[in-house]
């Protein structure tokens, strides 16, 4: 049944190098040589040893970019990651208090970490009326709450055998493990994200669930499996914040759920679901790095580091939304 | 006609084109002060949207509309309030949260220096709830009000901003046999109260009950008003389906297959109720009924989108264990979903990459998408079905309905293990030109063999392109019609509840 008006329709795909180049990824790029230039003009120390000293702590946090990318693509929030940190650090100093091996302390922190994703996974996808950002909501409460009563009134564990920690925190080169550990796993997460039929359900999820779920895709499936990923993450996380940290007290991973959502809208994935890439979300995560590292060389207040993080946010969200608008006015006249 | 009578509201020449489709073409009418007129056709004749632009919420092209013999131009349905026509919807559109009065004062409440005069308006909302003897107070939730308490509040609304033109929109759709009956009481009282009323409906019951006059619409244009008394009940439903069958419907006489098929004792409570069908290699087979029928939530339940209580379904002879719609799929039973921009598309996805979307797991190689592949098949595709595109990147939004629909079926095409394709409304919405390809492929599809079932409310391509036509109504089957015996009055006659209070409401 060859169309009758033997009509053809274009496959080859469009776009030069210009356009890649002029994407918001090459503008983080760019953003991200313009925040180490001003790391250099402020402060007398910001040099490459020094960052990287101070870049451990940091790519703690950025592990959970991935994860946390993967949900905003789906269309939905999780703002517990923060308390699943908490309470992974606390379980596995309980742990490692309690005599365990450090491979094993390490599988309670990631382990207790993929169960809270899972909590979120499941009631997400068996209550799909609940917006994810109440239940997530509740649970970030929750957790934290258990984390709370788990660590009683001292309200903070340490400890005791560092070793294994020590092990973790070490360097090959003038880099940390944990970088070449993020590093991989940003290949990783990246690949899947924009190349496999998983990637592409995301984005279809995000989009269009409707449609998605009409397409044969299992919808609950993949959402519940995504937030379980997300934990699963956030363990990763903790571990490697305990191997700055030696310990966890209730304030630990206090805000990073903030933190992590704002890389992934400032490296341009859309909350609203089905846009942006993981690429933007982990440039945007070491702007922030090297931005927070420059600013607290120079002994600036961290309420102000938050200010101007936060104002570069909003901005990020609203320079590409004026300049869509632009051509359209052209367009009107 | 005569010139003398007392129109409230007349309108002359009316046309509105939405994209691609007339959806009112030329069409006249005319409501006498203090009548009862009912406005009937079949789906999609174009009766909402004349209601539409009567309350303002669409600007006709053409046409001139004249209140008490001077013309007017609504900008927007604020306008038609004020001017005293009010509308109440199969479904009211109120604030489900707030109470019956703040849904009757909504927009115009009783303020006294800065403050709402609460006592004061729950007084006056009693007192119109009162006056149509209402079974609830002012001060009760909407929300927990039943369809048709519901509907009296909204009459209560339209009394309070004192209406002069009451549009009643399938009033009794959603009302059981007592509701319709205290529902006709109120409308009586509107009439003796010197209101008028519009309302439209698919029951000859109501049109029997309430009306003086009845005016018909079909495929968007004016056919006729008839005096009730005066016109019979076959009359009336010439009127609404006559219509002559051109060679706008391509079917072909085909040798037809054994049974691909069938379905058996679905129900889904509240929804429908022991549903079973069947259907043939190289079949069409219609499944029909009015709006709310039940046929699309049996197709979906079958699919595996919604969960049925109980019902089998066997392909080619073998029982099959459907939970999720991936289970239909890899059956190979596609449904093409009857909302092709929420259901059947990603409308900011490009077309490509929507046709693909279903079997994209089949072309990729260890779960990495084969994007080359993918391009190739969706052109080959899109192409097959003369999809009117410049490139398989753009966006779907970027199609007319038509369009979209043709992508949609491109899709479907493009999963191979396909046997039973099931379109729901194929032709919903897009213009005559692309009806007629859609039917050709249909044709297509039935003579290599797969078996087909096609969802409409549009008489004319059942009857067109089927081999056999069920009839759904309230949720059941009520009939099964061979080609050679379906006509448009016998799909009528068992989609429509019958009368039952005796006066005339037999049909034809």
């Amino acid at each position: 049944m060859a169309g009758k008006s033997g009509r053809e329709i274009s496959a080859v795909p469009e776009g030069g190098l210009k356009e890649k180049l002029l994407t918001w990824e090459g503008a983080l790029v760019l953003i991200f040589v313009a925040v180490n230039i001003l790391g250099m003009i402020i402060s007398p120390v910001y040099n490459a040893t020094n960052v990287l000293r101070e870049m451990p702590k940091y790519l703690a946090e950025a592990f959970m970019v991935f994860g946390m990318g993967y949900i905003l693509v789906l269309g939905d929030i999780d703002i517990s990651v923060g308390s699943i940190v908490c309470l992974s650090a606390t379980m596995a100093c309980f742990a490692g208090n309690a005599g365990m091996p450090f491979v094993l302390v390490a599988l309670v922190c990631i382990l207790t970490g993929l169960v809270c994703g899972l909590i979120n996974g499941i009631i997400a996808s068996r209550f799909t009326e609940l917006p994810t950002m109440i239940i997530t909501l509740g649970t970030q409460i929750i957790f934290r709450g258990i984390a709370e009563v788990s660590l009683g009134s001292g309200g903070s564990i340490s400890m005791n055998n560092t070793d294994g920690l020590s092990a973790i925190a070490s360097k090959i080169g003038p880099f940390p493990i944990s970088f070449f550990i993020l590093v991989i796993a940003a290949v990783v997460f990246i690949t899947i994200l924009a190349k496999t039929t998983f990637g592409r359900k995301l984005y279809a999820i995000g989009s269009n669930q409707t449609a998605a779920k009409y397409a044969g895709i299992d919808v609950q499936g993949i959402r519940c499996l995504c937030f379980t990923l997300l934990g699963c993450l956030s363990g990763v996380s903790a571990l490697f914040l305990l191997s700055t940290l030696y310990g966890a007290n209730t304030t630990t991973g206090n805000g990073f759920e903030m933190e992590v959502i704002a890389m992934c809208v400032f490296g341009g994935i859309a909350t609203t679901g089905g846009k942006g890439n993981l690429i933007g979300g982990f440039i945007a995560a070491f702007i922030i790095f090297c931005l927070k590292i420059a600013l607290g060389q120079r002994n600036i207040n961290t309420q102000l580091i938050l200010v101007i993080i936060g104002m570069m946010l909003i901005l990020s969200v609203v320079i590409p939304a004026i300049s869509a608008a632009i051509p359209k006015k052209k367009k009107l006249k | 006609m005569n010139v003398a009578e007392d129109l409230i509201l007349e309108l002359k020449g009316i046309t509105k084109i939405f994209p691609g489709v007339k959806a009112l073409n030329n069409v006249q009418f005319q409501l006498r002060r203090g009548e009862v007129h009912a406005l009937m056709g079949e789906n999609g004749a174009g009766k909402s949207t004349f209601i539409k632009v009567i309350t303002g919420v669409h600007n006709a092209e053409e046409g001139q509309m004249y209140l008490n013999g001077k013309e007017v131009h609504f900008k927007g349905p604020l306008d038609a309030q004020e001017a005293g026509i009010a509308a109440v919807y199969q479904h009211p559109t109120s604030y489900p949260e707030l109470s019956v009065t703040e849904n009757i004062f909504m927009g115009h409440e009783t303020v006294k220096g800065g403050i709402i005069q609460w006592r004061e308006m729950n007084e006056k909302a009693q007192e119109l709830l009162d006056s149509l003897d209402a079974d609830f107070k002012a001060t009760d939730e909407v929300g927990a009000l039943s369809v048709a308490q519901q509907q009296m509040t909204e009459i209560a609304k339209a009394l309070s901003s004192n209406a002069q033109i009451f549009i009643l929109d399938e009033p009794t759709a959603a009302l059981t046999a007592n509701e319709s009956e205290k529902l006709y009481g109120i409308v009586d009282k509107l009439r003796e109260d010197g209101k008028s009323v519009i309302f439209i409906s698919h029951r000859f019951e109501d049109m029997y009950r309430l009306a003086s006059r009845v005016t018909v619409f079909r495929d968007s244009q004016y056919i006729g008003t008839y005096d009730v008394d005066g016109i019979s009940n076959a009359d009336l439903i010439k009127a609404m389906v006559g219509r002559e069958i051109t060679d706008m419907y391509p079917k072909e006489k085909i040798e037809l297959g054994k049974e691909i098929f069938r379905i058996e004792g679905m129900s889904r409570t509240g929804f429908f109720k022991d549903v079973s069908l069947n259907v043939r290699a190289g079949e069409i087979v219609g499944l029909t009924g009015l709006v709310g029928a039940g046929r699309t939530e049996t197709i979906e339940s079958v699919c595996g989108i919604t969960k049925p209580d109980a019902g089998k379904v066997y392909l080619e002879g073998k029982e099959l264990n459907i939970k999720k719609p991936e289970d239909a799929m890899k059956a190979g039973i596609i449904l093409l979903p009857e909302d092709r921009q929420k259901q059947g598309l990603i409308l900011s996805w490009g077309l490509g990459r929507n046709v693909t979307l279903p079997i994209q797991d089949e072309l990729a190689s260890n779960g990495f998408n084969d994007e080359k592949k993918e391009r190739e098949l969706s052109k080959e595709r899109l192409e097959e079905v003369d999809t009117k595109a410049v490139t398989i990147f753009q966006p779907a939004s970027s199609l007319s309905g038509g369009n979209q629909q043709k992508v949609v079926v491109a899709k479907a095409l493009a999963q191979s293990n396909m046997k039973v394709v099931i379109m729901d409304e194929p032709t919903k919405g897009i213009d005559v030109g692309a009806k007629k390809e859609i039917y050709e492929i249909m044709g297509q599809l039935a003579k290599k063999g797969y078996g087909i079932i096609m969802i409409s409310s549009e008489m004319p391509e059942i009857i067109g392109m089927s081999d056999r036509v069920y009839v759904m109504r309230n949720g059941r089957v009520s009939g099964c019609l061979d080609r050679s015996e379906v006509t448009q009055e016998r799909i009528l006659e068992l989609s429509m509840e019958q009368g039952s209070s005796g006066n005339g409401g037999k049909t034809a």
